[in-house]
């Protein structure tokens, strides 16, 4: 579910992480009262601890397997406040140090895994809990896990919901001058059924297998662990939740009417960059006979990608490719061959 | 005395089941610990981390807000030409992910340049665009050691709590990454039939760990106050 | 009969490092006791890393039953969990080797796993308590046991296998000196009953109280 860079148009990036801020404040807050004394070790060792599960391959049948979020399953062991932090710490690692997700699309990824998925999953969680926190306390047999199981799907599922609209509002909003997608090209249409399938077919069960797994083991040998327990030790878990939800469904109207509203704005403070495509028209434009056989040759370069352009400089920046890409491949071709010398 | 069972040896032939997910954990969890430890600080031109973390930031951003196809090509250029200056596994361990992320794009963006070939010519774009950041941020963190980056973001007054909590991450994850490896050999060499638990395992290996993860988190904190700490989490 | 062989052992943990063992060259015999000694970082847990298979020496031929231990003969599940049924490890930190919620099925997950039947698995379980006393503690959570308790733990859990090789790596640190004496009892029990061993030990009486040969590892660098 790590939207890689480029997928997402700047703006909605900036979007994405605009309305992370206030969630970030709040789950900051929130956990300030709410964790015992040695928060800060404590939000480290979530976050490391959803980096790794993150990258826990769950068994799959038949010898296969996929990967978890986890993000209801540290809810459930940190509460939903901490685990909005630890998992954004995680994405953050996964992103800078990893490569795995964009840096700009740092924001959306964080709505998706680090807010949609941990809140909605554990709201449904309290929810098939029932009201009574004692309860969920001491519930034994198989309500608690039903629960966390149900969370977790239904968080997942939320959270692949958000990532399908990223992906699906990107068409409608960011076109060329010829109507064509600058970055993810799939419109609502196709993204939700593209991103919704798999997730409820395949990643929901895992996402809950992998959740009920550790937070039974948990719960059977240190309960005492649990968020559960540590609502009901601090006083500060008493508040309602309503401001919480508040916050949630807010968000979740606001974010695509921001999205939309910004697709309008794009529109207009692109003055500047629709003057330029008008000037670079010929260049951006799609003159159809050079494209179709332009990007059928299969050739990193193609010729048309030059035209129009201030040529010399084109020229000499491809040669510069050109060497560069000769160099990687002698060094490339020179590692097997090394190796062996070192052997012998 | 050793039970009856125990003084004969077992005829046993094993069944064929794989405990891949135990396997590929541990490649995905060795390579990434291998990424944090074996950082050793050869950082080639020297550049401070401040600078290459926001070099690196602005480059990201350029190249997202780049729609000039000259432009992007001087950024191909910038970035490839760097990339041909570094060792041949260094080079090999940039692009492997690079490519990788670019054949994903290509694979994911295959029907639509299919079904709408005039919208191809900006798919190829993202796709390039794609190869050419992650190659960014893999040159970035195969060149930069994490402890350097945890204090370039120290000196962009990034708030030290926050530093705090991304310093102490990376040492937790090393610490507990070593854990899910240790627990997943040690598991695989009893592994010896065909698993009908196989949650239980995971559960049992992810749930230790988190109980590794609350003990360490109290035991650091109680390391900070027998030092002198007194909750204040401002001054770090 | 040679059960393990190693022949000209070299390894080092990356190519640029000096090398952990250098040309190491041992013979044990089934049925055979060795006690492995030698300084901290001499080699010891390297040592049973590579006669459990999971590592593979850069140079020279680990032989185990006559066969090479090769990366390919790892590869094929069916040999690599035959291999791993019939040599035992004990780790040197037990931590490591407990994952399940209670005692009990730590013990019972090896003969479960082996395909034994619920009758079979629930004596197993039971005999391997009793050799270590465990009864009262096996519906504990092996994470809250002690340290002496978990090593115990995880031996039940490694003998459960009925392996025919056991690798013990420090069994008697942290001990408790009764606990010592039994689990020296026990060792001495296994050797007579035709187990081959490989232990790590500076203790004198587990060595004297066993006849075992020992073999001490110089560092190499």
């Amino acid at each position: 579910m790590h939207i890689p860079e480029n997928y997402l148009s700047p703006v909605s990036c900036a979007v994405m992480g605009a309305a992370m801020i206030p969630v970030w404040v709040h789950a900051v807050k929130k956990t300030n009262a709410e964790l015992p004394k040695e928060k800060l070790p404590l939000l480290g060792a979530g976050a490391a601890f959803s980096f790794l599960a993150m990258m826990f391959n769950v068994p799959l049948v038949g010898g296969t397997t996929g990967h978890a979020v986890g993000g209801t399953l540290i809810a459930l062991l940190f509460g939903p406040n901490a685990a909005c932090i630890a998992v954004s710490v995680a994405l953050l690692l996964q992103a800078v140090i990893f490569g795995d997700g964009g840096v700009l699309a740092f924001g959306a990824n964080c709505f998706n895994m680090a807010f949609v998925l941990p809140y909605v999953g554990y709201a449904v969680y309290r929810l098939v809990m029932g009201k009574n926190r004692e309860n969920t306390l001491q519930a034994g047999g198989i309500r608690p896990y039903a629960a966390a199981a149900i969370g977790a799907y239904v968080g997942l599922a939320a959270a692949a919901l958000c990532c399908a609209v990223e992906f699906g509002v990107q068409p409608m909003l960011f076109k060329d001058a010829a109507g064509n997608a600058l970055y993810c090209p799939y419109d609502l249409s196709i993204a939700i059924p593209a991103m919704m399938i798999p997730h409820l077919l395949v990643a929901g069960f895992v996402e809950a297998a992998f959740t009920v797994a550790v937070f039974a083991l948990v719960r059977k040998t240190a309960p005492d662990l649990t968020y559960d327990r540590m609502l009901a030790d601090t006083s500060a878990g008493k508040k309602k939740y309503i401001p919480v939800f508040a916050l949630i469904a807010a968000l979740i109207a606001a974010c695509p009417l921001g999205l939309l509203a910004t697709g309008t704005a794009w529109g207009e403070w692109g003055a500047d960059e629709i003057a330029e495509i008008v000037t670079d028209g010929k260049a951006l434009g799609y003159t159809p006979n050079g494209l179709e056989t332009g990007w059928s040759l299969d050739v990193p370069m193609p010729d048309y990608a030059l035209e129009g352009m201030n040529e010399t400089l084109a020229y000499i920046l491809s040669a510069i490719i050109g060497v560069a890409l000769l160099l990687i491949l002698f060094k490339l071709i020179s590692i097997p061959m090394k190796g062996r010398r070192k052997a012998s | 005395m050793i039970p009856a069972w125990m003084a004969q040896s077992d005829t046993y032939a094993p069944p064929r089941d794989g405990g891949a997910f135990a396997m590929r954990t541990l490649r995905s969890v060795g390579s990434a610990l291998a990424r944090l430890q074996i950082q050793r600080g050869r950082d080639g031109l020297r550049i401070p981390p401040v600078i290459k973390l926001l070099l690196l930031i602005l480059g990201i951003v350029t190249l997202s807000l780049a729609r000039n196809r000259l432009l992007l090509l001087a950024i191909a250029a910038l970035v490839l030409s760097y990339t041909c200056l570094l060792p041949a596994r260094t080079v090999l361990a940039v692009l492997r992910p690079a490519f990788g992320a670019a054949l994903l794009s290509l694979v994911l963006f295959l029907p639509a340049m299919l079904l709408r070939p005039a919208g191809a010519g900006n798919n190829w774009i993202v796709i390039g665009k794609v190869f050419l950041s992650v190659t960014m941020v893999s040159i970035f963190n195969r060149r930069t050691q994490w402890n350097r980056i945890t204090g370039a973001l120290r000196k962009l007054h990034v708030p030290g709590v926050f530093v705090f909590v991304l310093d102490l991450t990376l040492k937790y994850v090393v610490l507990l990454g070593g854990l899910i490896a240790d627990l997943l050999t040690a598991r695989g060499l009893r592994a010896v039939g065909r698993d009908r638990h196989k949650y239980r395992s995971v559960g049992g290996v992810m749930g230790v760990t988190f109980l590794r993860a609350s003990a360490l988190s109290r035991e650091t904190w109680e390391a900070m106050v027998c030092r002198g700490f007194t909750d204040d989490y401002k001054g770090l | 009969m040679r059960i393990i062989e190693l022949d000209h052992i070299t390894f080092s943990y990356a190519p640029d490092e000096p090398p952990v063992l250098r040309d190491l060259s041992l013979t044990v015999e089934a049925g055979e006791c060795l006690v492995l000694q030698g300084d901290n970082g001499s080699g010891k847990t390297t040592l049973f890393r590579v006669l459990n298979g999971l590592s593979l020496p850069q140079a020279g031929v680990y032989r185990f039953d006559g066969e090479a231990v090769t990366a390919s003969l790892l590869k094929n599940q069916r040999w690599a969990k035959r291999f791993h049924k019939r040599v035992g490890y004990l780790f040197q930190n037990p931590d490591v080797m407990l994952f399940n919620a209670s005692v009990r099925e730590e013990i019972a997950f090896g003969p479960r796993q082996m395909g034994l039947n619920e009758d079979e698995i629930t004596s197993r379980v039971s005999d391997c308590l009793a050799l270590f006393d465990l009864e009262s503690l096996a519906d504990k959570a092996p994470y809250h046991l002690s340290g002496g308790q978990k090593k115990q733990a995880a031996l039940a859990a490694v003998l459960a296998l009925n392996p025919e090789v056991l690798i013990l790596d420090e069994p008697l640190a942290g001990l408790d000196r009764g606990t010592r004496a039994r689990l020296v009892q026990l060792l001495s029990e296994l050797r007579q009953a035709g187990k081959t061993l490989l232990i790590a030990t500076h203790d004198d009486m587990l060595r004297s109280s066993l006849d075992a040969r020992v073999y001490t590892l110089e560092r190499s660098i």
